[in-house]
């Protein structure tokens, strides 16, 4: 049995809203970051099932290139946080307010 | 289907070959080469700018190489000479500046040229996944560029800031595309935007349009996107600022005007109302916050969003020779925001610090004579004044909209140029008060910077005094695109 493609069309559309809500009102940087990548996976699921839909193999590549980048972004940030963290002991967003005009 | 052709494609991507190898050769001497001299990493770095941009001026690359993947015609040409231009007074701007601030590492240098790969990238995508990659290349070039400073918290702090709204809108983008694919069927460019029979779910196409217009909106910062942008131009290394504000956001610009020359006449008419808020928001926003502000690189990053807003105006009326008055304004937007950052960046307060209240500015025009003159020059372009580069084009953006019928959006354009010119002219006047003790510390004003002082301030000089040539190169290359 197939799933119908509208079926999963709306789980990703789910997710990535549910990712973005995490993403902007999540205060902890970790949420965030989880955020983004539940919002990265949506594309993700959503690029497979188009390329399930329309049997062609760019949708399948495409996927393949947003895991890369995710986990690309994640290296970025998980270094930013550590030196953030370790200057000022936490990982609250709220926390970096010295920039402010 | 195209079989790869040697040389010739790889001759039509000869710039990004040099960028790419240029980025990886600065991280390889870096790692490995012992004892190396002092400049060495600079030099190569400026060799391999350069070289990649006399490639973009001299290789036509003609037809589309890799699948029709990658525009490497007149239009993605053009903009690959100006990233490179950019790219090149940044790093003029940033050797002293970052040997002062201990960052002259390979890092520094390499990350600068793979973020103008991503740059050209984005500016020639004509596939989703190249504009996806060069979107994301740049992005991640610029987290750690802001970083640069690793024991700096205004730094880390601002390359935070950029990192979550840069992740945010990289999903954005991602699904996007996404959605995109699955009412089209198409991850290529031209075809899904153009052909209306291949859109099977109109809703699905308009959602992935918005989605791709929040994504570059927040790059480019358009109003609702914008609040990063002061933040981040405070906190990052000041040529990184400059490199920040002109490259990246003409690139990612330069990709939304091909989207939207593209789009087929349905898609245009639902984004007429979209662009034409956006731009009446951040035409208004952008001046009315700059008056406010105390500091240089918060003023000018507010000036720099209501710049993106004159843009947008033009892009509204790309059927009307908008096109033309975008590219022109771009630019003389690259040179007025990077000479008046690169003259920023040849100040500071003490070694390690930024002169950045504005009232340290008092006097300057006395004690540093060159440094004020650059920056009253490129603020007079950026206030849209005759004899410079700005004035002509912010002409040509309202003549354009004018024709294009927008009345009221130019009304509102011409009170935001109006506002502007005060805040502008606050910071000239205060730069040319007597003050009784001088703040300002040279970070060091060598040949590097001088040079580029010199190429810029002609630059705006002369693209405002004979503009007819740029035009005459631009409309030609519009009439080559417009398919």
């Amino acid at each position: 049995m197939t799933i119908p493609f509208t079926h999963l069309l709306f789980l990703a559309i789910l997710l990535f809203a549910m990712g973005a809500a995490c993403a902007m009102t999540q205060k902890n940087l970790f949420m965030i970051l989880i955020g983004v990548e539940v919002m990265l996976n949506a594309a993700g699921i959503a690029f497979v099932a188009a390329a399930m839909r329309w049997q062609d193999m760019n949708g399948q590549v495409m996927a393949l290139f947003v895991m890369t980048v995710a986990a690309a972004e994640i290296a970025v940030a998980l270094a930013l946080i550590v030196c953030i963290q370790r200057r000022t002991r936490s990982t609250n967003a709220d926390h970096c307010s010295m920039l402010k005009g | 289907m195209t079989v790869l052709s040697w040389p010739k494609d790889i001759l039509a991507v000869l710039f990004q070959l040099l960028l790419a190898g240029g980025g990886i050769t600065v991280f390889a001497v870096g790692a490995f080469v012992k004892n190396k001299p002092k400049s060495l990493l600079f030099s190569l770095a400026i060799g391999s700018v350069l070289s990649a941009a006399v490639a973009a001026l001299l290789i036509d690359g003609g037809r589309m190489p890799f699948f029709q993947m990658l525009d490497v015609g007149v239009y993605a040409r053009f903009f690959n000479v100006l990233f490179a231009l950019v790219a090149f007074f940044s790093l003029l701007f940033s050797h002293q500046h970052a040997g002062l601030r201990q960052v002259a590492g390979d890092e520094f240098y390499g990350l600068m040229i793979l973020a103008v790969l991503g740059m050209s990238l984005v500016a020639g995508a004509t596939h989703w996944l190249i504009f996806f990659l060069g979107f994301e290349l740049l992005s991640l070039a610029f987290y750690i560029l802001i970083a640069m400073r690793r024991d700096d918290l205004p730094g880390n702090e601002a390359a935070l800031k950029y990192l979550i709204m840069g992740m945010v809108s990289g999903g954005f983008l991602a699904f996007g595309i996404a959605m995109f694919y699955a009412s089209t069927g198409t991850l290529d460019m031209p075809i899904g935007l153009a052909d209306l029979k291949k859109v099977v779910s109109p809703t699905g196409m308009l959602l992935s349009l918005g989605l791709i217009l929040s994504a570059t909106g927040f790059k480019i910062s358009l109003v609702p996107f914008h609040l990063w942008t002061p933040d981040v131009y405070q906190g990052a290394p000041t040529p990184v600022t400059a490199l920040l504000t002109t490259g990246s956001k003409i690139a990612v610009f330069a990709g939304l005007l091909r989207i939207l020359m593209l789009s087929s006449n349905w898609l245009w008419a639902h984004a007429t109302p979209v662009l034409w808020t956006l731009a009446a928001a951040t035409l208004l926003t952008g001046s009315i916050t700059a008056l406010a502000q105390t500091r240089i690189k918060r003023l000018l990053a507010y000036s720099s969003v209501a710049q993106m807003g004159y843009a947008v105006m033009g892009v509204l009326a790309t059927r009307e020779d908008g096109g033309l008055a975008v590219m022109f304004y771009f630019t003389a937007y690259a040179l007025m925001d990077m000479g008046a950052f690169g003259a920023i960046s040849t100040l500071c307060a003490s070694p390690e610090s930024d002169l950045d209240e504005l009232e340290n500015y008092r006097g300057l025009g006395y004690s540093h004579p060159w440094q004020a003159a650059l920056l009253t020059i490129c603020l007079l372009s950026l206030a849209g004044l005759p004899p410079t580069a700005g004035f002509i084009g912010k002409f040509m953006v309202f003549k354009a909209v004018l024709q294009a019928q927008y009345i009221v959006l130019a009304v509102i354009g011409i009170a935001s140029a109006i506002l502007s010119i005060f805040v502008y002219l606050k910071v000239i006047v205060v730069m040319f008060m007597r003050s009784q003790k001088d703040m300002a510390v040279t970070s060091g004003f060598g040949v590097e910077a001088r040079l580029a002082f010199a190429l810029i301030l002609f630059g705006v000089i002369w693209a405002g005094v004979f503009p007819s040539p740029l035009q005459a190169l631009i409309s030609r290359i519009i009439t080559s695109i417009s398919i």
